[in-house]
């Protein structure tokens, strides 16, 4: 095995970032492997964009450690760069260029490009060549973004909430091109959504970053086992009033119960939080718990 | 394997400019602004009979000489900062930072394509002026050396402040009225449209500190005959101190330029081109 493989492509230490007085990231750890989809999944302003920033080189981080490909972001040069691709969110450059003509220049910065033809085949934008990039559709344009992404044949692709705004057709198309980067040409892809159900078809794993930490990371399916270990059982007790339960084993409070009462219990009920309902818990007690921070600053202020 | 990274900035650095320079072309708007100059120049002057006071120079040679002057003037000083104050909200050059060897490129890039509109401009403007109204045109190759002299040395003097500019003004449309105003001043202190000496003397003490009065200058000296330079503030071209002034403001804006340019590019993420966006679309300032 070459040390590539076995290193991680993307390695973060307790990284922190602070503006000013704010902390917005308070000690992020990530391991991305060689060829592996990993989502970061968050709520706007949770520390997704900071912490991309910092793995693309384009913000210096206030403390921790970072190796990207081997080598600390701040310190990229030229041929560090040319392995990576970005997708951004909020490009509208090269408005008067062709599409075909503006692949083929991208390229020529490259030392082993892809073949812009190709390339266009491979977004599905052949028909467009010699259209002017201002008048592609929002999806088309993406689809060009994602081509110059990946014209320099990168080991590393990040893609910033890539397909917001999109219709769920070109989404589809869009979730299709993404793994066949990462199943067939071994591209490792950094992605960037607050969508869950992105997140879950696409990444092989996930991690969520809410209030500039890593709150949970793993597969969709022991992230999904992790949220469902605690299920809740509702039932009505014999005096009429509404109870809840959470526990990691609902069979034997049930068993218990039913032993109990000797009878039928009334409106019992078993619920499996979904990875949805917990993602959205964590997103939630973040928001109590800065809405009540902001609450005690009140009378001070 | 391909060339060397330094062979390879300037394959792309020229191919690059030379498609900018084909849209320029190809854009109907930009072109007719250009061309709309030079048709008002040589409007103005076909209208202008008078003599310079004290020569026997048409005074429509001392204004075609200072247009030309103002016109170079006007491409390192409020083309280009539009340019790349432009390129930079729509995330062009984010995108060149994010490509190995892409900012130098850039560079080229603009040089080419600034260097060409200059020379583009200069030549229309003094071909259709010697068609058209009988305008001056250099005697003999020493009035020609001096033309590319001036106008090199001139467009060294106003691109790197221009790049400076551009580095620092915040979005297209307020970038095009903060440098309007100054530049639009300078065109009638510096002895372009009027004779410098007609100016009271504080105001042309003013624009003597700043470079177009020294590329007009120089202009007549290479497209006015020498008798001419009688009608000069000092009575002669003194085209060494054209040739210094120039030089400083050339040295000056290397000096805010590099600095300027370079943080600029650093600043650029894709969070903060989305922000500027966000502004840019509530202000209406950019088209979605």
């Amino acid at each position: 095995m070459t040390p590539r493989d076995t290193l991680p492509v993307v390695r973060a230490r307790d990284v922190t970032m602070t503006y000013g007085d704010i902390d917005v990231l308070h000690g992020v750890d990530l391991d991305i492997h060689h060829g592996e989809v990993f989502a970061l999944l968050g709520p706007n302003g949770a520390g997704k964009t900071t912490t991309v920033e910092i793995l693309e080189g384009f913000r210096r981080r206030s403390a921790g450690e970072v190796s990207v490909l081997g080598t600390d972001p701040e310190r990229g040069d030229d041929a560090w760069r040319g392995r990576i691709g970005l997708v951004l969110q909020s490009w509208r450059d090269h408005r008067r260029w062709q599409v075909g003509e503006l692949l083929t220049h991208f390229a020529t910065y490259y030392v082993d490009p892809r073949d812009p033809a190709g390339l266009l085949d491979l977004v599905g934008l052949t028909d467009q060549a010699a259209q002017r990039v201002d008048r592609l559709s929002g999806g088309q344009r993406r689809r060009l973004d994602v081509a110059l992404g990946i014209v320099g044949r990168p080991e590393l692709l990040f893609l910033d909430e890539p397909t917001t705004g999109f219709d769920p057709e070109a989404r589809h198309d869009f979730h299709v091109l993404v793994e066949r980067l990462a199943r067939d040409e071994g591209v490792t892809v950094l992605l960037t959504t607050h969508d869950l159900v992105e997140a879950e078809r696409l990444a092989d794993r996930i991690a969520m970053l809410v209030g500039g930490r890593i709150r949970a990371c793993g597969t969709p399916a022991e992230l999904a086992r992790r949220a469902a270990a605690r299920a809740e059982v509702r039932w009505t007790a014999d005096d009429g009033t509404p109870r809840r339960e959470r526990t990691e084993d609902p069979s034997r409070l049930v068993w218990e119960l039913h032993r109990l009462a000797d009878s039928p219990i009334p409106d019992l009920e078993v619920r499996r939080p979904t990875l949805e309902d917990t993602y959205l818990h964590m997103v939630n007690q973040e928001a109590a718990g800065a809405d009540g921070a902001a609450h005690e600053e009140v009378p001070a202020a | 394997m391909r060339g060397t990274p330094m062979t390879n900035t300037w394959r792309a650095g020229l191919q690059r400019g030379g498609i900018e320079l084909r849209h320029l072309l190809r854009n109907g708007k930009e072109m007719s602004g250009h061309l709309t100059n030079v048709v008002v120049v040589l409007v103005v002057v076909a209208y202008v009979g008078d003599d310079v006071p004290g020569t026997r120079t048409p005074m429509a040679h001392l204004m075609i000489a200072g247009f030309a002057a103002y016109l170079l003037f006007q491409v390192g000083l409020i083309n280009l900062p539009q340019i790349l104050v432009t390129e930079r909200e729509e995330g062009t050059l984010l995108r060149l930072r994010a490509t190995p060897g892409g900012i130098p490129a850039y560079l080229v890039a603009k040089c080419l394509l600034v260097v060409a509109m200059a020379f583009g401009t200069l030549a229309l403007l003094l071909a259709a002026a010697a068609l058209l109204v009988d305008g001056p045109l250099p005697h003999g190759p020493g009035g020609w050396l001096t033309l590319l002299w001036v106008t090199t040395l001139g467009l060294l003097a106003v691109v790197p402040l221009g790049a400076a500019v551009g580095a620092v003004l915040p979005n297209p449309r307020e970038a095009l009225a903060l440098i309007m105003l100054p530049v639009m001043g300078l065109l009638f202190i510096s002895g372009t449209v009027f004779p410098f000496t007609s100016l009271p003397v504080p105001v042309q003490q003013v624009a003597a500190v700043f470079p177009l009065k020294w590329m007009a200058q120089g202009l007549r000296s290479a497209l006015l005959p020498d008798a001419a330079r009688t009608a000069e503030a000092a009575g002669a071209w003194e085209l060494p101190l054209v040739a210094l002034v120039l030089t400083a403001w050339a040295v000056l804006g290397f000096l805010l330029a590099v600095p300027l340019l370079r943080r600029s590019a650093r600043r650029e993420s894709g969070s903060r081109l989305a922000a500027r966006h966000r502004k840019a679309e509530q202000s209406g300032a950019l088209p979605g």
